[in-house]
């Protein structure tokens, strides 16, 4: 009962302080429409996705493995992409490597090994679909192939006419996102992450308001203590960021694909890890120096997760920055939940997010249990 | 009487700086109990044990019978804190601080509602619930400092400096509301800088220095420690740091001490040597406004006893 009292009074205590609904609504809503309509032409110009080039090596003997494969081929290349067989001594992971193919496919009998371009992550994710798309087909064709050879093969063999491996897993052709879809998306990252900034003074805020000391001398435990404020940040800040989210959807018309439960997930994991963050920083600084933290490292992941421009991933000090972001890692999840239509792209910004937030949470409550007096 | 608290040989050290060393001391029900110790006495330290804050070295206390280490939520539960320093949240309303901290007792619903208002009326702010903190003067603020320990109606209440920086409307205000509370039952602990409010209010009193208990009685006993004790006043001109140490090599003087523009000397009754002190300030050409010879106060108990001021 008492973490449900601490974790209201939280809420409230946020609900009612002006300058936290300014700078977590007002400025993510305004930042996203100014740069949404100001650099709306060098988004609608720039953000093509159709320049995707896939080298394949075939060491298949297998008959219906080839007709397949060669069936898959064709089908990608009316839909724009560009496919290339390696020649003898081609090293396929070098090719890509130097960001002259998207991915590199190499079939077997056994199945397909695919190598993808970190450089263009969403091309190579289109086609690394394509492939998964085109195995599972194979798969399920062999084993009818035990049962009914003949159809089995007309299955392998007609695959693809009807764009069946791209309609499943492509970018939509004209889906492609506009200013307005990027800093909807980054914005709302972006004040996710600022929770940080609201969780690094859950406690030092009791410091200063000395109310540390009656927290502490009521019959309530420290978990209690830290798992309200922890549950009354999270919400406070995850309400933030779905009305960031709603307003770009439903006042921008912003795109935010199909998919809006992984979306939501995708963005309360994010929360979880900034409010894990803002509390590991509050127990590692103290005064002046969590503002100074919480100023420097929210503007440079910023920055280099994407929040004010696209950060271009073909190398380079920023790009290699950009890794260390956690916006760097949501937003690529998001766009492959938005514009690869592919839900599961998002697991690994959710296992990165959950990860860190449990080692902060840890070293946090360890901190908590050991420190005497007032805490914090 | 029975002890509401028992403090036993009790030691706080933080690293090799031992805080409270050894204390001893009870507390009876009912009384309004005075702890003085000026500034780094270990009086805070002793108040942060007692409330379950800071965890003990070695010793023990005991509130109403029980261990406050096994059984600290009993403890807790049986005890307000007035903090020092002002612990209200400032964004929410009056009513809303006093509910949120005695809801933190296990108070719910209609009790919680009785007693909140209660305390609020009980500290002259019951027309103020809904107004902001943040719009009170320092001294409503102190009120509703206290409000927020007495809600859950505690055996014990620990007031530290709770007149702090307060107009006198709200001081005696505030002494009076302490003595309520005391005819209602509850046993207070008294801390505070300002020895004529401990010596209008408080039924008995501990002086602490380095972490011991150096004297511990009601007002009569303390000054009857001081009974071949004089306290000569003298007024100076200037209000500058002086050299005191050849005023302290005079027989019989105990303490000296310069407040601003007055020096107080702490002597033994039967030795005459105030020839010899006037003498002494007149040669390191200290100008003398006045001369008086207080009778001993626990202004005096205390600057015998630590050789220091309450304020220091």
């Amino acid at each position: 009962m008492n973490i449900w009292n601490i974790a209201v009074k939280e809420i409230k205590s946020s609900l009612r302080e002006k300058r936290t609904f300014m700078f977590m609504l007002a400025l993510p809503l305004i930042l996203m429409l100014i740069l949404g309509s100001a650099l709306s032409n060098a988004f609608d110009d720039t953000r093509t996705v159709g320049d995707m080039r896939l080298l394949y090596k075939s060491d298949g003997t297998n008959e219906q493995v080839s007709t397949g494969w060669h069936a898959f081929i064709t089908a990608i290349e009316n839909e724009g992409v560009e496919v290339v067989q390696a020649g003898p001594g081609t090293d396929g992971n070098e090719e890509v490597r130097a960001d002259r193919y998207t991915g590199y496919a190499v079939v077997s009998d056994d199945g397909i090994e695919f190598y993808g371009s970190s450089k263009n992550a969403i091309g190579s994710n289109i086609l690394a679909g394509m492939l998964t798309v085109f195995a599972d087909r194979y798969s399920l064709a062999s084993a009818a192939y035990q049962v009914d050879p003949e159809t089995a093969l007309a299955t392998i063999t007609t695959a693809g006419q009807n764009d069946e491996f791209i309609r499943e897993t492509t970018l939509h052709p004209n889906k492609k996102p506009r200013s307005i879809d990027y800093y909807a998306m980054a914005m709302t990252t972006m004040i996710g992450l600022y929770a940080m900034i609201n969780a690094s003074y859950l406690f030092s805020g009791e410091r200063t308001n000395k109310t540390a000391i009656r927290l502490m001398a009521a019959p309530v435990s420290k978990g209690a203590i830290f798992t309200g404020k922890v549950i009354g940040c999270t919400v406070i800040n995850l309400f933030f960021v779905l009305v960031v989210f709603l307003v770009s959807k439903f006042v921008f018309q912003a795109d935010w694909g199909n998919h809006y439960g992984m979306v939501i997930l995708v963005l309360l994991t994010e929360v979880v890890l900034a409010v894990s963050l803002g509390l590991g920083i509050s127990f590692l600084f103290k005064g002046e120096g969590i503002r100074a933290i919480n100023n420097i490292f929210t503007q440079v992941a910023s920055f280099a997760g994407g929040a004010y421009f696209p950060i271009d991933q073909s190398g380079g000090f920023i790009s290699l920055l950009s890794n260390f972001s956690p916006l760097h890692w949501v937003n690529t999840g998001l766009m492959q939940i938005i514009y690869t239509d592919n839900p599961t792209g998002a697991w690994f910004a959710i296992t990165m997010n959950v990860s860190f937030a449990t080692a902060f949470i840890i070293f946090s409550v360890f901190t908590v249990r050991r420190r005497e007096g007032a805490f914090v | 009487m029975s002890h509401v608290l028992e403090i036993r040989q009790l030691t706080k050290k933080f690293g090799d700086f031992v805080a409270v060393d050894n204390m001893s001391l009870n507390v009876r029900e009912g009384e309004i109990f005075g702890f003085l110790g000026a500034n780094g006495a270990g009086k805070s330290t002793t108040i942060n044990m007692i409330a379950s804050l800071l965890r003990v070295t070695k010793g023990e206390i005991n509130l109403l019978g029980k261990n406050i280490e096994k059984h600290s939520k009993f403890a807790k539960m049986n005890i307000g804190i007035v903090p020092q320093d002002i612990a209200i949240y400032e964004d929410m309303t009056a009513y809303e601080n006093v509910r949120f901290f005695a809801g933190l007792y296990g108070l719910r619903g209609s009790l919680l509602r009785e007693r909140t208002e209660e305390a609020l009326e009980f500290v002259g702010l019951g027309d103020k619930s809904k107004s902001y903190p943040k719009n009170f003067s320092g001294g409503m603020k102190r009120r509703l400092n206290i409000a927020c320990a007495i809600a859950h109606r505690p055996k014990l209440i620990i007031m530290d400096e709770p007149t702090v920086g307060i107009d006198p409307h709200s001081r005696n205000y505030i002494l009076n509301s302490v003595r309520k509370l005391n005819d209602m039952g509850c046993t207070i602990i008294y801390t505070s800088h300002y020895m004529e409010e401990v010596e209008e209010i408080c039924t008995r009193i501990a002086i602490v220095d380095h972490g011991k208990v150096i004297a511990e009685g009601s007002k009569e006993q303390l000054k009857a420690i001081i009974t071949d004790t004089k306290e000569i006043w003298i007024g100076i001109r200037t209000d500058e740091p002086l050299n005191l140490q050849a005023l302290k090599a005079i027989a019989g003087v105990t303490a000296v001490l310069q407040e601003e523009n007055t020096i107080k000397i702490v002597s033994k009754a039967e030795i005459n040597n105030l020839n010899r002190i006037i003498q002494q300030l007149i040669k390191d050409q200290v100008e003398i406004r006045s001369v008086e010879e207080q009778a001993p106060n626990l202004e005096t108990v205390f600057l015998t006893l630590t050789g220091r001021n309450l304020r220091d």
